[in-house]
């Protein structure tokens, strides 16, 4: 048995980013517990996700913003790994600075070029009070952020759509509307376990097919209609 | 002076095995590898690696790679025996620039063409495919690289991922060609998209006193399997190191296991390796 040719094997790592909105707002109807709910729910199926695909080295992280903006998962944790800590609201809303410090940890190094794209999924219910074009700028700059597979989730009807799309940049892919806990639980889970499996598979395409910049095939949404008297937000 | 002792002779090698992801999913191998002459010996030499894109959307990408392979080694092995006698090794060079890239992907569309015609698209392809402007050679979708060893020159082809690698007789590795920023998060320039001949990365060299000892082709699902890019630099002087050791054979003999476990413990993806080695008896 001879020795196999070159240095150490490894699967490629998949970055996986929540980027929760935790403003005074996400205190109000319960939305913040719907969403600490909606991603505890979420886990169990992105361990099982990435159980299908042992050759994706799923890392989760969390970003917080209010007054300003922290990370709430530092270290990028192996789903197999990682704990929700429940979020808390109250402040304002200072979705650029969140999206400056994702961007931060989006430079190579210390992101790996042969790592998949990044999935970041942003969750607001307002507006943001802070710079966000210049956070959106910085995450832009990198390029692993504009490569990111970028999803985001408008809580209730004050959320501010325009801006949600400008993060996403991508006239295929609308913001997720959620009105009520189940819409926001099944777009959570939508985009962990659907989003998830398709960003970890190997495939690629050709560069001008995608300027659209959906470089990572986006699945089917969930079916969320049902009576508007549910929705609450 | 014995010239044909002094004459430069190489070996090809090669392998390509099922990523572990397809193997779940039960997808063929997207990969392709062929070589010109098949008894893979010469003073003239033409190897190609191909990765057809895999997804929904190019679905017979795999046979898209294979046509690349065939078309790639006859077009280039034609047009290096072309030019075997041609004294002026500018022109050569400009030729292999200028004129190549679009003779490749014009045999390519046709061979395209020819299979569609033989093989109609059925409905499901069709609606993978979006039923767009009627070009459907998006369904075959795959990259190509290609290098030519000969007797005055070695010339590198690229279009799209993947890499090539050239080791010195002294273990030097180093890479022919220059990086393509495009090449990034799962995406390619393509033998599929319009004007790709533009795309091709080329780099044509004469031999003056040193040739490469050996030189690596590998689609991305290799290099991606390794931790960092210094481990997947390191196959080129262990694979060199083990010819010397313990002759081609033996990497006939492991080549595919090894690749096996690349994928299996790395990327998941399809993985390819060609092999050129300029001839040294056995040594072991």
């Amino acid at each position: 048995m001879s020795m196999r040719p070159g240095g150490e094997l490894a699967t490629r790592p998949l970055h996986f980013i929540w980027i929760a909105d935790c403003s005074g707002s996400m205190a109000v109807d319960g939305k913040i517990q719907s969403l600490n709910t909606a991603i505890k729910e979420a886990i169990p199926h992105m361990q099982d996700v990435a159980d299908e695909n042992p050759n994706a080295q799923v890392l989760v992280r969390a970003v917080r913003f209010s007054d300003g903006a922290q990370w709430h998962v530092s270290q990028a944790t192996d789903i197999a790994d990682f704990k929700w800590d429940d979020l808390d609201a109250g402040g304002v809303t200072a979705m650029g600075k969140a999206l400056s410090i994702v961007a931060d940890q989006l430079k190579i190094p210390p992101m790996d070029e042969r790592a998949l794209p990044p999935v970041l999924v942003l969750i607001s219910d307002g507006q943001p009070t802070d710079d966000f074009a210049g956070g959106l700028q910085a995450l832009m700059n990198e390029p692993w952020g504009r490569k990111a597979v970028r999803i985001a989730i408008a809580i209730g009807e004050d959320a501010d759509q325009e801006v949600l799309k400008k993060f996403i940049a991508n006239p295929e892919l609308r913001p997720l509307q959620a009105n009520n806990p189940e819409s926001l639980i099944k777009y959570i889970r939508w985009v962990s376990t659907a989003v998830l499996k398709s960003a970890s598979s190997p495939a690629s395409q050709s560069a001008a097919a995608s300027t659209a910049g959906l470089n990572v095939p986006i699945p089917a949404l969930p079916d969320t209609t049902g009576p508007s008297a549910d929705d609450v937000w | 002076m014995n010239l044909e002792n002094d004459t430069p002779r190489w070996q090809a090698a090669g392998q390509s095995v099922r990523g572990a992801a397809h193997e779940r999913s039960g997808m063929p191998n997207q990969d392709a590898i062929c070589w010109r002459p098949d008894c893979g010996a010469g003073s003239l030499l033409v190897l190609a690696v191909a990765d057809g894109h895999g997804s929904s959307r190019y679905p017979r990408s795999h046979t898209g790679a294979s046509l690349a392979v065939e078309t790639a080694t006859q077009l280039v092995h034609d047009f290096v025996t072309s030019q075997e006698e041609a004294e002026n090794l500018s022109l050569v060079k400009r030729a292999a620039e200028e004129w190549l890239p679009r003779a490749l992907v014009r045999a390519w569309r046709d061979a395209v063409d020819e299979h569609i015609k033989a093989n109609p698209l059925s409905e499901i392809e069709l609606d993978a495919l979006g039923r767009t402007n009627g070009d459907f050679t998006k369904a075959y979708g795959a990259t190509i690289v290609t290098v030519a060893v000969a007797e005055r020159f070695v010339l590198y082809l690229q279009l799209g991922d993947g890499e090539i690698l050239t080791v010195t007789d002294q273990g030097a590795v180093s890479k022919p060609l220059v990086k393509d920023d495009r090449l990034f998060a799962n995406e390619t320039t393509s033998l599929c998209t319009a004007d790709a001949w533009s795309d091709f990365r080329v780099s044509f060299q004469p031999i003056t006193h040193e040739q490469p000892a050996l030189i690596l082709l590998a689609t991305d699902g290799y290099p991606n399997s390794f931790r960092d890019e210094a481990g997947f630099l390191k196959v080129g002087p262990d694979i060199l190191h083990t010819i010397r050791a313990e002759g081609l054979g033996h990497i006939h003999e492991n080549l595919e296991r090894w690749l096996t476990d690349s994928t299996r413990a790395g990327s998941g993806d399809d993985v390819t390796l060609g092999i050129l080695c300029s001839f040294v008896p056995f040594c072991g």
